[in-house]
């Protein structure tokens, strides 16, 4: 484990990414954490200037109906969209990885590249109610059920997942691809005598050996499926009835439109400690299985 | 290559690719309608069983959106935009990337930590502190202030450090007692057979930034330093009017086109990069 | 040693920045800068309009910069001057931002009472009296003035004339003559709708309820900046009126509508004869429709016609200059103009916001040509108040939420009424 050389080498090495990272990343996030604890409410006149209020906007946020299904929203539709994203890029990108899949990747990858704006804005016109292209297709397949998507409050919230889906299958999927060429070729060889079938081949193979890259996939989509946001501004507005509000658009009207400053900070802290939370267990496993191996 | 789960019989080849030509057919609708719509004369609405073309193909909805919007300007601005975060990215990116998969260090997992929180601090919570930090630097208005506080990237360094962990140890290891120092060993061992990581970090960090708004809307005030995504906005937003779908697509288009050329045009570098690096 | 090299250029890149940064704000001395942050919200050039203004006005004041700032969406623009005004820096000297963001702007203190300046003018009085009442009735607010109407519109009803008359149908006047006309004009081939009768977008509700609600004898915002009234039994019947007209009258989709960008082509197109929208989209709907337009305001259940007005007024910054402020204020009220008012509610579709505008020759022109424009302007004599209030943001969605549990069929509307006024009377009651 150890290097020759100077040990302040890694330090070194870290600096840059460190320094712009503590200045635009960390400065924020500490001044988050302390507004969270401040009644600072921009709109009314006596929280203008903040006010010392402890643990009070967490204890608000908590006890509030509102929030409490806000969370369940976003809960639902993290666990839906990351699974569906991490297993349809690693089958296309075990599908599409030999060159003359080319155009079928970029088939797939394209829609990462349209802003979220547009795609959202041509999704609305797909799931027009009646005539929209998404319901003829589905009415084409025998499909009889509502139609009415982002107005429907058990369909608005899975229109979301729909579109962030379609969006960011091809972006996992390109890291997939990247790990996939790293498998090495003796060992399919030599499975391929053996006669190993292609389940086996998957599952004690291809699987383990792609567990780094479906750790990184599983962690970026994970910080992703929080942070992408303008396909609700544009599609659902949270609506109908707040039952397609996800965390992140609750913190835009929060800060932006109810201006409560103190409460939106809290929301941050939230949202960073639920991800620091889920990427350090995800590490720690990872981690452990890696030692045993 | 290698996805050898596998498709031998004639048949059932035929059948994938039938398969994978509709999913793309279908995956790419969205932007097939968008073409279509933006090319559907600006006098025609959209309505039902008025989905698809109009009475004649006309280029009225790019003529339109080219002259509500500085188009050619803003595309200079991203281009440098773009340049300017990644030729930056990169660098920090491989080099804190590499110090994390190649040296044990104390506070290692503190700090990989805190630089992964730059990935999951939401852009609200972001905009008045840097827009602070931007100020007191003088540096308001200037495509650097739009791109500065993404050159400590969480991805890049994330992203490269995997990719450095799969290389095995010993290429290191042989390579310093060679006599390379780390620079070199970086250079010549480590980054070449981390190619595809670093295509598939350009390619999204590229792509990120082509199509982000609302930092260079709030930091900027002149056209001649603001991005594609602020003509974008002119037809994206028509909140008194609901959407204009041929006008939207056609500056869509506008936005889109030139990054989705150069990703099919560099799809050809892309696997030549995954080829040259699966030296084994 | 690379590293350090590298280190040492970006340290070097962010002092050249600062430097540079430095030097452009030197430069600021004598002449007054001010900036004025727009968006755009309607398919018209308005980036060109206003830097025509802008140069008139420069011209004539050879000692004022004006430079405009084009910020994205009404979000977008108030998000700027938030942030700019939170982060220390300095904001655009003017503001198009919403009517209705009034009292937050106010109480964040992100906005200067205009009424000094008015006060000063040799004819202020005639001056504010010439703006339409619907318009400033939302720039009043502590005794003061706070902004000038300039891009607004108001909700409308467009109808599809040709249709009504072939079907020997008068323009509905009351609601039960709006829902039969609605049920009438509906065609159905077997399951499917093929014209619906009325669309009405209900995805972000409050505005285009509202006349509605009026009309039933009861708006959903009181005089003051603290009374909401959702609960009131005519607001209930307003919402009961609303669903009967796909679930009795089979005339509207049924549900709540996120319909805001569909129901201008489907009229157009003639796929639906009846449609509540913005006025704003005025100038889309006459160039593309192909029969003849009619517009009018919403029908009450006895008569009369009703709406709200809508859209953006100028608002003047805080931290400014005292040049900047007069000069800021002397520029809104030169881009408010009569003849500006005019030329602007021509070229963009709002409605212009003064009465003398109306006699502008190029306006009487434009209103013979499209008498529509002088139709939507009626509207507004009998229009009520937008909902504005103090903690708007919150209290809006409280509202919206409950209006589509109550569309949507998930609660009765008295319930969802009900706890709707619970709610914001809770989130009201710290600005009591």
């Amino acid at each position: 484990m150890t290097r020759r050389g100077n040990p302040l080498l890694p330090y070194m090495l870290i600096f840059p990414t460190l320094f712009f990272v503590l200045i635009f990343t960390v400065y924020p996030t500490i001044s988050s954490l302390i507004g969270s604890l401040f009644q600072h409410r921009l709109n009314i006149p006596r929280f203008r200037d903040p006010v010392f209020y402890g643990l009070g906007n967490y204890i608000d946020l908590f006890t509030s109906g509102q929030f409490r299904m806000i969370l369940g929203n976003t809960l639902r539709y993290v666990v839906t969209v990351v699974p569906l994203w991490v297993v349809t890029a690693l089958f296309l990108a075990l599908w599409l990885s030999r060159p003359r899949f080319a155009r079928l990747r970029v088939a797939m990858f394209h829609p990462t590249m349209l802003p979220m704006v547009s795609a959202a804005t041509v999704w609305m016109f797909f799931l027009t109610p009646d005539y929209g292209l998404l319901n003829e297709f589905l009415r084409f397949f025998g499909y009889s059920g509502p139609e009415n998507w982002v107005s429907n409050p058990s369909l608005s919230l899975w229109a979301l997942v729909f579109v962030a889906f379609w969006k960011d299958a091809g972006f996992y999927m390109i890291f997939y691809l990247a790990g996939v060429q790293n498998l090495p070729n003796d060992v399919y060889e030599a499975l391929k005598l053996e006669g190993a079938g292609p389940l086996v081949t998957f599952f004690r193979f291809t699987l383990p050996l792609l567990r780094r890259t479906t750790l990184f996939v599983t962690t970026v989509a994970v910080i992703g499926a929080f942070r992408i946001v303008d396909h609700v501004f544009i599609m659902t507005q949270g609506g109908p009835s707040g039952h397609s509000t996800l965390l992140l658009y609750h913190l835009w009207r929060v800060r932006f439109d109810s201006l409560n400053v103190g409460q939106s900070s809290a929301i941050t802290v939230i949202l960073i400690l639920m991800l620091l939370a889920f990427t350090v267990t995800n590490f720690l496993i990872s981690e452990r299985r890696h030692t045993d191996a | 290559m290698r996805s050898e789960f596998s498709l031998k019989l004639r048949p059932l080849r035929i059948g994938a690719i039938v398969l994978g030509i509709a999913l793309a057919v279908l995956w790419s609708m969205p932007l097939i309608w968008s073409i279509v719509a933006s090319l559907r004369p600006p006098g025609e609405p959209f309505a039902r069983g008025q989905v698809w073309f109009g009475s004649g193909i006309s280029l009225a909805n790019y003529f339109r959106a080219f002259s509500l919007a500085p188009f050619a300007l803003y595309f200079r601005n991203t281009v440098l935009l773009v340049t300017l975060i990644l030729s930056v990215q990169l660098i920090t990116s491989s080099l804190a990337g590499f110090a994390f998969a190649f040296y044990r260090f104390r506070g290692q997992n503190v700090l990989f930590t805190i630089i992964l929180t730059q990935m999951m601090i939401p852009t609200v919570a972001l905009l008045v502190p840097n827009f602070q930090t931007i100020r007191m630097l003088g540096l308001y208005d200037t495509i650097l202030a739009m791109a500065m506080p993404f050159w400590g990237s969480a991805f890049g360094t994330f992203l490269l450090r995997q990719a450095f962990l799969g290389i095995p140890r010993d290429y290191g290891d042989a390579a310093l007692v060679d006599g390379c120092n780390w620079a070199r060993t970086l250079w010549h061992v480590y980054l070449p057979m981390a190619t595809p990581s670093v295509i598939a970090f350009s390619i999204s960090s590229v792509n990120w930034h082509w199509n982000n708004l609302l930092w260079p809307l709030i930091i900027s005030q002149s056209d001649t330093v603001r991005p594609l995504t602020a003509g974008l906005a002119r037809f994206t937003q028509l909140g008194e009017i609901g959407a204009q779908w041929g006008l939207m697509s056609a500056a869509t288009l506008i936005v889109a086109l030139p990054l989705l050329t150069l990703f099919v045009i560099f799809q050809k570098r892309f696997i030549e990069g995954f080829m040259n690096s699966g030296l084994r | 040693m690379p590293r350090f090299m590298m280190i040492t250029a970006l340290i070097a890149l962010v002092a050249v920045g600062a430097f540079a940064g430095g030097q452009t704000e030197a430069t600021e001395d004598q002449p007054v800068t001010i900036r004025i942050a727009y968006p755009v919200a309607v398919d018209a050039p308005v980036t060109e309009i206003l830097d025509g203004y802008a140069e008139e006005f420069m011209a004539e004041n050879p000692n004022v910069q004006v430079e405009t700032v084009y910020a994205g969406g009404y979000e977008d623009v108030k998000t700027t001057i938030q942030t700019t005004i939170d982060g220390g820096g300095d904001a655009p000297a003017l503001g198009v931002m919403l009517a209705t963001d009034l009292f937050d702007l106010a109480n964040a203190q992100y906005i200067e009472p205009m009424t000094p300046y008015v006060d000063a003018m040799e004819n202020s009085e005639a001056y504010l009296d010439d703006f339409l009442p619907a318009f400033l009735s939302n720039s009043y607010y502590m005794d003061e003035l706070w902004s000038l109407p300039f891009q607004r519109s108001a909700v409308v009803m467009y109808y599809n004339a040709d249709l009504l008359a072939e079907s020997g149908h008068g323009v509905p006047t009351d609601w039960e003559t709006l829902g039969e006309t609605a049920s009438d004009l509906t065609e159905r081939d077997g399951d499917t709708v093929t014209r619906w009768g009325i669309e009405w977008p209900s995805g972000w509700p409050y505005w285009l309820f509202q006349p509605l609600a009026i009309g039933a004898g009861q708006n959903i915002v009181g005089e003051s900046d603290t009374e909401v009234y959702f609960d009131e039994p005519e607001v209930i019947a307003a919402i009961e009126y609303y669903n009967s007209l796909s679930t009795e009258y089979g005339a509207m989709p049924e549900g709540v509508q996120a319909s805001w960008g569909n129901v201008v082509p489907n009229f157009v197109s003639g796929n639906t004869a009846m449609i509540i929208h913005s006025s704003g989209s005025l100038s889309n709907v006459l160039s593309q429709a192909d029969f003849e337009v009619g517009v009018t305001g919403i029908p009450g259940p006895d008569g009369g016609s009703f709406s709200v007005p809508g859209g953006g007024n100028l608002y003047m910054t805080t931290g400014l200059s005292e040049a900047q402020k007069q000069a800021a204020f002397d520029f809104a009220v030169f881009i408010t103009e009569p003849s500006r008012a005019a030329d602007f509610s021509i070229q963009t579709g709002y409605i212009a916001t003064r009465e003398s505008a109306l006699a502008d020759d190029a306006m009487q022109a434009y209103i013979s040509e499209n008498p529509q424009a002088g139709q939507t302007r009626d509207v507004l004599a009998t229009a009520g108040k937008e909902l504005a209030v103090q903690n708007l943001g919150e209290v809006r969605n409280i509202f919206h939420s409950h209006l589509q549990s109550a569309i949507n069929g998930d609660m009765a509307p008295s319930e969802a009424m009900a706890e709707a006024q619970r709610a914001a009377d809770e989130a009201l009651a710290d600005f009591r």
